[in-house]
């Protein structure tokens, strides 16, 4: 065993319960705030996109040229309205989808979704029509509200956990040199070099980030699984179903998770300039 | 072995704590400095350690001059010299486990740590307690284990700094012979105290610091 190995094992060993507490806290907050940097990633809005994909069609949106006479959509109208294809009907102005539409709108609900395919393409057909749009209603409203709350969510949740991970590090490594402090002037007295302390330090600081990275992969790689099972309840983290995505993250994830675990250490560290660990009285 | 000269020391409130010490201390000798508290012994075993970088002057351990080394070289020289702390705390570990601990810090392989730990207690007489949780030990005993813990590594040079500190004079007697005994061959010792010195230490020469000046070197 070399001796960066000694201290190392020697460092770990003088973990004691309120030290060991506030690591763990650590590092699961520290696991907290890598999912939600993941969770960014899973939500993106081709993946919500991608996830409408295979659902029912509840409305169609027909827009119209803005060079239709009014007799002519009174015409539509009042004829589409008889159908029995056609469960409800609508007329909006184009602007309240897009300021700069200009034109009508006609949003209606097929009577039975498996024929909207059908229904789309023959309104497409009809001249006076610009664009008909499919549109699964309840995702096609909600999930952009839904997933604005989330990445609200998410957000706040990132700011909170890498606060309370940093404070437990601190605190964690507070009482980890505090009960260490005795080896510390040893070393110092012995003329053991500075970095070789510090690094010992930092290196714990690498570790738990390292696992907490690791534990994550090892969760996305689960959930990747379940969803590809379950795509439907996994409609809002659409990304969980790219495998591609999931590796890249992961690793992602990983990469910062290091990052912060070193910066971390390096907090650590820096307490060791204090004068309790002085070689000398 | 060392020699000082002209060596300055002050605080950062500009207060002089040493004043032109001049001192010359060969191999192999024991040599005692002896002042009151707060004179300064514990700032000069620091500088002759190269625990603390000289402000101004200059000190030659094995003529190498301590304030133009480099820090790998420093590192170097601190692990050729023993150090007994004043008020040495030991590590709440068995004695064996105190020495153990130096000496694989320093590199040393187990068998070889094992080794040099049995050599160090046993110079020490501290062998039988070895296994002993090592703040329990006597007053005495702590002192024989810091001693222990500045020997293992084989030093060329020992600087104690008050090991009578806090003893009944029968033990700093016991003390002093200890140090009398390893007072052979090739190490050299320098110890600090405020005095008096126990009869038993038999001390190449004394000198006595006082005022920040050495008198008597």
């Amino acid at each position: 065993m070399t001796m960066q190995m000694f201290l190392f094992r020697e460092l770990l060993g003088a973990i004691r319960t309120k030290s060991a507490t506030y690591f763990s806290l650590a590092g699961v907050l520290l696991f907290l705030f890598l999912a939600s940097v993941a969770c960014f990633f899973m939500i993106s809005p081709s993946s919500v996109a991608r996830s409408t994909e295979g659902q029912p069609i509840e409305e169609i949106h027909v827009f119209l040229s803005p060079r239709l006479s009014s007799a002519t959509i009174d015409e539509w109208f009042l004829s589409w309205r008889e159908r029995e294809d056609i469960a409800s009907l609508q007329f909006q102005f184009a602007q309240q989808f897009d300021e700069n539409a200009s034109g009508g709108v006609f949003i209606l609900s097929p009577t039975d979704p498996a024929m909207a395919a059908s229904l789309a393409s023959e309104f497409r057909d009809i001249e006076g029509v610009t664009e008909v749009i499919e549109v699964p209603r309840e995702l096609a409203i909600e999930t952009p509200s839904v997933s604005l709350i989330i990445r609200i969510s998410l957000l706040a949740t990132l700011v909170a956990t890498i606060a309370a991970s940093l404070f437990c590090f601190r605190r964690g490594f507070h009482e980890l040199l505090a009960s260490f402090s005795g080896e510390i002037r040893m070393l110092r007295l012995s003329g053991i070099a500075e970095r070789v302390v510090s690094t010992l330090v930092v290196a714990l600081g690498v570790l738990m980030g390292l696992l907490s990275g690791l534990f994550l992969l090892a969760g996305l790689y689960l959930f990747h699984q379940i969803a590809l099972a379950n795509a439907e309840a996994f409609s809002l983290l659409g990304g969980l179903l790219n495998g591609l995505r999931i590796l890249s993250v992961g690793m992602t994830v990983l990469a910062l998770g290091t990052v912060l675990g070193s910066l971390a250490g390096l907090l650590g560290a820096s307490f060791l300039h204090g004068r309790e660990f002085d070689a000398l009285p | 072995m060392i020699q000082v000269s002209e060596l300055h020391f002050s605080t950062e409130d500009g207060v002089k704590v040493l004043e032109d010490i001049h001192l010359r201390v060969d191999q192999g000798e024991l040599l005692v400095i002896v002042g009151p508290a707060a004179c300064g012994k514990s700032l000069l075993l620091g500088l002759l350690g190269a625990q603390i970088p000289p402000q101004c002057g200059q000190i030659l351990v094995h003529g190498r001059n301590v304030a133009r080394l480099g820090p790998g070289k420093i590192l170097a020289l601190r692990q050729r010299i023993g150090v007994y702390p004043q008020g040495f705390v030991p590590l709440p570990r068995t004695v064996h486990e105190n020495v153990t601990f130096k000496l694989r810090a320093l590199g040393n392989y187990r068998e070889q740590a094992q080794e040099k730990v049995l050599y160090a207690l046993e110079t020490t007489g501290l062998i039988r307690q070895q296994g002993a949780d090592a703040q329990e030990l006597s007053s005495v005993d702590r002192i024989r284990l810091g001693i222990s813990l500045a020997i293992c590594h084989d030093p060329l040079l020992l600087l104690l700094d008050e090991p009578f500190e806090g003893l009944a004079e029968d033990e700093k007697a016991e003390v002093a012979r200890l140090l009398s005994r390893m007072h052979t061959g090739h190490l050299t010792l320098v110890v600090a105290t405020r005095g008096p010195v126990p009869p038993g230490l038999k001390e190449s020469r004394r000198v006595r610091l006082a005022d920040g000046m050495v008198k008597g070197a």
